[in-house]
């Protein structure tokens, strides 16, 4: 019986070691689902593959850098009007802001790559193509960049991948409670004497699920319903309430 | 145990939301009050976003209010027809305050809004409440009598009307606009409105004590329906978990809270209220004039 398997199994795994060996980089993620419950305070997942050649200084390096799903964000500067009251003041509005943003290499970007390529692929907060309309200040992108640093959901370099048997490399991505939902795409570079030689892109998905994900969505696609049955539930919860202390 | 808000999107303590919703609910209790003017400031505290904690702080106000609405109405303390003209005009001035809100929110000025509002209209009650009560206090040792019916320039109005059961032939005008004035309030702050209504009814409508708080819950009641419904389909932000995590704590703690209510005089009851509602008031007023510690913020465009 085992036998058999082995012998059904056999090539099959040959021909994913075959492959790894014909290419430069293999990578895969440890989840390509994270389910966001009621009960959820956060999440990881672990980025991991191999190269064909030794990774090492002089050898190959290998960046990750992984992106959430965009959205449009206003950043706001507070005034104090009158040099009494804080009111918001002027504001910038970016759009495409990626909601999730994670950096990691076995070395920094800038130590490995030219600063055009660098750039052109986007690799490191400061290289994030930000288009503003509104306030022109660059204080605003720079509070941008803070506020999302802080947030935990823009990680640049806080740890390098790590390498196993100079061949195998892996690195953990954190995913807070605030994460958001949507698709993600993770690319995995190969950098070899400062040139990106081979990619591969991965994608996972964030996704509300069982009560979370029932809430969530009446909430957007049946508004009225789902008001109706707010106000339902919280005269039927004050009135049990009454009924049952009056009892005990 | 972490619970994750489904509307507000973040992950809060259950056990923190049902200590603050029974906190919430046990000063209710004592003061007769709906309580959401203390709630929604201490969800913007623990990190809710406004929208949501106004909009779930008014949910939470339907099953506050519904249980003493229920009693008050056995009791044949609710006068129905005050009632109805306070709602026309709650209805109105609900309507226009998800509007007015939701126009804050497009320009980036619901935070600036809600603690503008908090200051000016909890530092004003809480103000008259304090002096009332003291003048009251006072009064008990001098004993000098309040005039029982005094007419003003709210009885020359047209539209007049006999209410029966709160002895009065007024112009429903008045009550009209009390009700949208408060609906409006409501819907920007998240509150009830109660502990404006109630002293409305007594000092500006001259209705008798025994039928203002059954009429005010009455009104606080279907306003919060209105406001919540609004919110749910206009703004999306209504949060029925927080709500209910809120509900379960402050239920059990209305019940406390109006037992050891029967225990405290009238006098000394406002005068307390009406101190937390000073208290409350000056630390927002703190919040909006103290230097911010990052002077930029973000936020989803709308």
């Amino acid at each position: 019986m085992i036998r058999r398997l082995l012998a059904v199994l056999l090539p099959l795994l040959l021909g994913v070691a075959a492959r790894a060996q014909d290419q430069p980089l293999v990578a895969a993620l440890s989840r390509t689902d994270i389910e966001v419950t009621t009960g959820f305070t956060g999440a990881s997942l672990v980025v991991f593959g191999s190269t064909e050649q030794p990774i090492g200084p002089g050898g190959d390096e290998v960046i990750i850098v992984a992106r959430g799903p965009t959205r449009p964000v206003v950043v706001r500067r507070k005034v104090a009007v009158a040099g009494l009251v804080w009111v918001n003041g002027p504001s910038a509005r970016f759009a495409g802001v990626p909601g999730y943003y994670v950096l990691a290499g076995t070395r920094p970007a800038w130590q490995i790559l030219p600063e055009e390529q660098r750039q052109r692929h986007a690799l490191g907060l400061d290289a994030l193509p930000l288009a503003s309309t509104g306030a022109r200040s660059p204080a605003f992108r720079r509070a941008l960049l803070e506020l999302e640093r802080d947030s935990g959901l823009w990680i640049e370099d806080s740890a390098p991948i790590e390498i196993a048997g100079s061949r195998l490399f892996f690195v953990r991505l954190p995913l807070p409670a605030e994460v958001p939902t949507g698709d993600y795409r993770v690319e995995v570079l190969l950098v070899r004497s400062r040139q990106i030689i081979a990619r591969e892109d991965l994608l996972f998905r964030v996704d509300r699920v069982g009560t979370a994900d029932r809430i969530a969505t009446v909430a957007q696609v049946q508004p009225l319903l789902y008001g109706l049955a707010c106000i339902a539930v919280a005269a039927l919860a004050g009135w049990l309430g009454s009924v049952l202390f009056r009892r005990g | 145990m972490q619970v994750y808000l489904p509307i507000a999107e973040m992950s809060v303590d259950a056990f923190l939301l049902m200590a603050i919703g029974f906190g919430v609910g046990w000063l209710s209790g004592l003061f007769g009050v709906g309580g959401g003017f203390l709630l929604t400031p201490l969800l913007l505290l623990i990190g809710v976003p406004s929208p949501v904690a106004v909009a779930s702080g008014a949910n939470q106000t339907i099953g506050a209010s519904v249980s003493g609405l229920i009693a008050q109405w056995r009791r044949g303390n609710v006068d129905a027809k005050m009632g109805g003209v306070l709602l026309a005009g709650g209805f109105t001035g609900s309507v226009l305050g998800v509007q007015l809100f939701a126009l804050l929110r497009r320009i980036g000025q619901v935070d600036l809004a809600v603690s503008v509002f908090y200051v000016v209209v909890l530092g004003t009650v809480g103000g008259l409440m304090v002096m009332e009560s003291v003048r009251a206090i006072r009064r008990r040792r001098s004993a000098t009598r309040r005039k029982l019916h005094a007419h003003t320039w709210m009885h020359g109005l047209p539209l007049k009307t006999r209410f029966r059961k709160s002895r009065l032939y007024i112009s429903v005008i008045p009550p009209f606009l009390i009700g949208a004035g408060i609906g409006l309030l409501s819907a920007v702050m998240g509150v009830g409105g109660g502990f404006m209504l109630v002293p409305a009814m007594i000092y500006l409508l001259g209705m008798p004590t025994s039928v203002v708080i059954g009429t005010s819950l009455f009104q606080v009641v279907f306003v919060a329906a209105n406001v919540t419904l609004l919110a749910a389909v206009q703004l999306g932000t209504v949060d029925v978990l927080l709500t209910l995590l809120l509900l379960v704590g402050g239920v059990a703690g209305a019940q406390f809270g109006a037992s050891m209510g029967t225990r405290l005089r009238g006098e000394e009851t406002r005068a307390l209220l009406g101190l937390l509602v000073l208290g409350v008031a000056m630390s927002l007023l703190w919040g909006l004039l103290r230097p911010p510690q990052n002077l930029f913020s973000a936020g989803p465009a709308l």
